[in-house]
């Protein structure tokens, strides 16, 4: 089955919608879903042209498309837990938040907190992505726990804080601090990064890119060999966080950082 | 004038001795009467279990503190909320709800009056405000003297009149109910980077003990002739090993009063500990609960955990960083100048831990040993063993030993040769459960006289009535029903009036502050004391004057004046 949603133009755009109920499983029993438009409760077919094409008997059976101006929609795929979800454009804050399998694609940017908190499953952005992309959210102590996220663009600040397990993905440059409070998993960025992994304590970070201020809590250890797209590189390889008797790893390419 | 007739209660009054019978409650105007007119309002409480409103005689739900666990844990706050309905706030948080949250969730379980276990006084005024926001509960506060360094200074002369002077002057200019010692010296010391582990370890500078502090303001308390006794959380709170100080404690009292206890021990369950380090700590409930059996000037209260989340908050700065360094979770220490200390960390209790399973064991087996339940009365140190809505699990354990079997059955393995719980076969009644939730609470804090915990004719019209029929119900195999019962109140009335109704909250509620000021002479008032003035002069960051508490921070003061023997 196939489920399209085109948002209708709005008097004013710019006010999100918190759209929790769209995920696949809930698109088996039909289209009788709301959404919050600002404090406001509205049916699904106000925001949106809906098509429904060919028949599911389970949710993996489900693909929604999100087409329009989507940028505001937040909170899409929130605890999904099988199908597809494609959004066509840009899509609003907590994309994906706790979703535990199936799959997102997003071919425009993601704003903040994609794949907050998740548990399994795969979400892949094409363009950039916000500030706190796999991390947990306030006060939370773990972050992404499982799972595959995959960005093609940058990302922003405090990337993958907390997490915990699955792994993150990262082709352009990050903002600052990614993979901050660091607990397990493995986190990759092949573009620039400023201060990794403050206080971490377990998991595997790999920088391929070059690394600005580099914390002075790291222990460095030997170099190793990493396959890179088919490449050796040598890795400058840290141990840390030892200001919080971390045991993890950080990992950058050698000879690029200052 | 207003009027009320509760007809076909069912009541457990245990200060007046009515255990269970049948009978009308009439009430008039907030007060509870012989009789009202026949145009009274009547509710029919249908043979219901019908006791006098709930106290709680330690919880941590105003302050600095209490705040202070709000904002660094907004995953809390995220859970349990709960939207604007009618006259009804909107809530939020789980282990330290906002406090309109704690006065909802209280209310429907029938509780109308609280005491705010440690208020430093410094910070009395943020406690105050946060009072008149937890409208369904007459609230009161015990005020933190542990570290004070004018009291200290007495101590060391020891100057017992002198100590009661300073606590005379800051109770009165602070609005607090009573003295409340937390792990004494002990905070004081942490300022320099030590504690004291034992009660003869004397704290850097002063040079007092602890032991000469405790008794000092047993004394000081007395000379006061403060309604409530000193209020102690001994030192070495959680650590193994640690009942031995805790006897050393109990040992020490002097019995001053004959209306009520020298001493109030509280959350006894934390000082319990046997064993050398975390790995073969075990209970020492029976030792402690021996001695307690055998002074009766002594009132203690369990201070019980359950498992699950919560936030633990005390002014025992050492304390937490002791929790701290077992967790490396977020945590927090405060100093507060000249006075005392105090610290937050939030705690998961787990059944796969064998400590917290000990933890667990023991606090029951405090309630279950106690010969006497005035001696012994029910708290979880709200929120640090447990949230205050766990009460009525607390409750059901202590009445079924099948639900305590059931519950141990699924507790660490090892836990069963530690602890003697799993031996006791004590089930507590109806009668007994309602001396320790409310008349136990009442005679202990020596605030029968104003109508509370009771509901004679002349008391407050606190009431809570509760969907049990003590007489149809089993709670040995009906524990569930208890539970149940004990959770939601058909009816909860706050002096006179109808608060809240089958677990709904229904009016806004207006609720009083009840504070002590003892009056002293002339001479013992330090309000005209050099000496103390210039402790605010060259210390303080607050200038004496603007020390006190107004009263427009009290909109519905209740003053009790006592005539101190100074």
């Amino acid at each position: 089955m196939r489920v399209t949603l085109e948002t209708k133009p709005r008097k004013k755009p710019n006010i999100p919608i918190e759209a929790e109920s769209i995920i696949p499983h809930n698109f088996l029993r039909g289209t009788d879903l709301s959404v919050y438009e600002g404090n406001k409760q509205r049916s699904l077919d106000e925001i949106f042209f809906i098509t429904v094409e060919g028949p599911a008997v389970s949710p993996d059976q489900v693909e929604v498309i999100l087409k329009g101006d989507t940028g505001r929609i937040k909170r899409v795929g929130e605890y999904m837990n099988a199908g597809k979800i494609v959004v066509e454009g840009d899509i609003g804050m907590h994309c994906g938040n706790f979703m535990s399998a199936g799959q997102i694609t997003v071919r425009g940017n993601a704003d903040a907190w994609l794949g907050r908190e998740m548990r399994g499953g795969e979400i892949v952005c094409h363009g950039n992505a916000g500030h706190y992309c796999g991390a947990g959210y306030r006060g939370e102590k773990r972050g992404m726990r499982g799972g595959r996220l995959e960005v093609l663009g940058n990302a922003g600040d405090f990337l993958a804080e907390y997490l915990c397990g699955g792994e993150v993905i990262i082709h352009g440059d990050t903002g600052d601090l990614p993979g901050v409070e660091m607990r397990g998993g493995k986190l990759v960025i092949e573009g620039s990064c400023t201060r990794p992994c403050g206080n971490m304590s377990g998991g595997t970070c790999l920088v391929f890119g070059q690394v600005h201020d580099l914390l002075p809590t790291f222990e460095k250890r030997e170099r190793t060999q990493v396959d890179f797209r088919g490449m050796n590189v040598t890795m400058d390889t840290y141990h840390g966080d030892v200001a919080n008797r971390g045991k993890g790893s950080l990992l950058v390419r050698s000879g690029d950082h200052a | 004038m207003s009027e009320l007739l509760i007809k076909n209660a069912c009541v457990i009054d245990p200060l007046n001795g009515i255990n269970g019978d049948v009978m009308d409650i009439a009430i008039r105007d907030g007060r509870i009467v012989e009789d009202v007119g026949s145009s009274a309002e009547v509710i029919d409480a249908d043979r219901c279990l019908t006791l006098p409103g709930g106290i709680d005689s330690h919880t941590h739900v105003c302050g600095t503190k209490v705040n202070f666990g709000r904002y660094m844990s907004p995953e809390d706050m995220r859970a349990g909320r709960t939207s604007r309905n009618g006259s009804m706030h909107v809530t939020s948080g789980y282990s330290v709800p906002t406090t309109f949250g704690n006065s909802y969730r209280y209310s429907t379980m029938g509780y109308t009056t609280l005491l705010e276990g440690a208020m430093a006084p410094l910070e009395a005024r943020h406690t105050h405000e946060e009072f008149t926001a937890t409208p369904h509960q007459d609230m009161m506060a015990n005020t933190l003297f542990d570290g004070n360094w004018s009291i200290m200074e007495a101590v060391r002369e020891k100057d017992v009149k002198r100590a009661a002077a300073v606590v005379a002057w800051i109770l009165s200019a602070v609005k607090g109910f009573a003295i409340k010692l937390t792990n004494p010296g002990g905070t004081e010391a942490w300022g320099w980077g030590e504690d004291v582990s034992s009660i003869h370890d004397t704290v850097p500078y002063f040079e007092v003990t602890p032991a000469e502090i405790i008794e000092t303001m047993i004394r000081a308390n007395e000379l006061l002739r403060l309604p409530h006794s000193v209020h102690l959380h001994c030192n070495n709170l959680g650590v193994p090993g640690n009942y031995r100080t805790t006897l050393d404690t109990m040992n020490l009292v002097p019995d001053l009063n004959s209306r009520r206890q020298s001493l109030y021990l509280t959350h006894l369950q934390f000082h319990s500990y046997g064993g050398t380090t975390w790995r073969d700590i075990d209970s020492r409930s029976e030792e402690i609960i021996r001695v307690v059996n055998a002074s009766p000037h002594i009132v203690i209260d369990m201070g019980q955990i359950m498992f699950g989340r919560t936030t633990t908050m005390t002014a025992d700065g050492p304390m937490e960083f002791k929790l701290y360094m077992l967790h490396h979770n977020k945590w927090s220490n405060h100093d507060v100048e000249l006075e005392t200390g105090s610290g937050i960390i939030p705690v998961y209790y787990s059944k796969k831990s064998v400590v917290n399973c000990v933890m667990w064991a023991i606090g029951l087996e405090l309630a279950l040993q106690a010969k006497n339940p005035w001696q012994c009365l029910l708290t979880t140190d709200n929120p640090n063993g447990a949230p205050f809505v766990k009460y009525p699990e607390i409750i059901a354990l202590l009445m079924s030993k099948r639900y305590r079997d059931q519950e141990c059955a699924l507790l660490d393995p090892r836990t069963e040769k530690r602890v003697p719980l799993m031996a006791i076969d004590r089930e507590l009644d109806w009668n007994e459960i309602a001396i320790m939730t409310r008349a136990g609470q009442s005679r202990a804090l020596g605030i029968e006289s104003l109508g509370k915990g009771h509901l004679a004719p002349g008391a407050e019209a606190d009431v809570a009535i509760y969907p049990i029929r003590t007489t149809e119900i089993d709670p040995s195999a009906q524990f569930q029903q208890v539970m149940a019962g004990f959770s939601r109140t058909m009816y909860t009335i706050k002096r006179g009036r109808v608060v809240a109704r089958n677990g709904e909250v229904i009016v806004e509620g207006a609720n009083s502050t009840i504070w002590v000021k003892p009056r002293v002479s002339h001479e013992y008032d330090l309000g005209n004391d050099p000496e103390f003035a210039k402790k605010f002069q060259q210390y303080y960051t607050v200038r004496m004057r603007n020390y006190p508490v107004q009263e427009t921070y009290l909109p519905r003061g209740v003053c009790i004046e006592t005539e101190a023997d100074l």
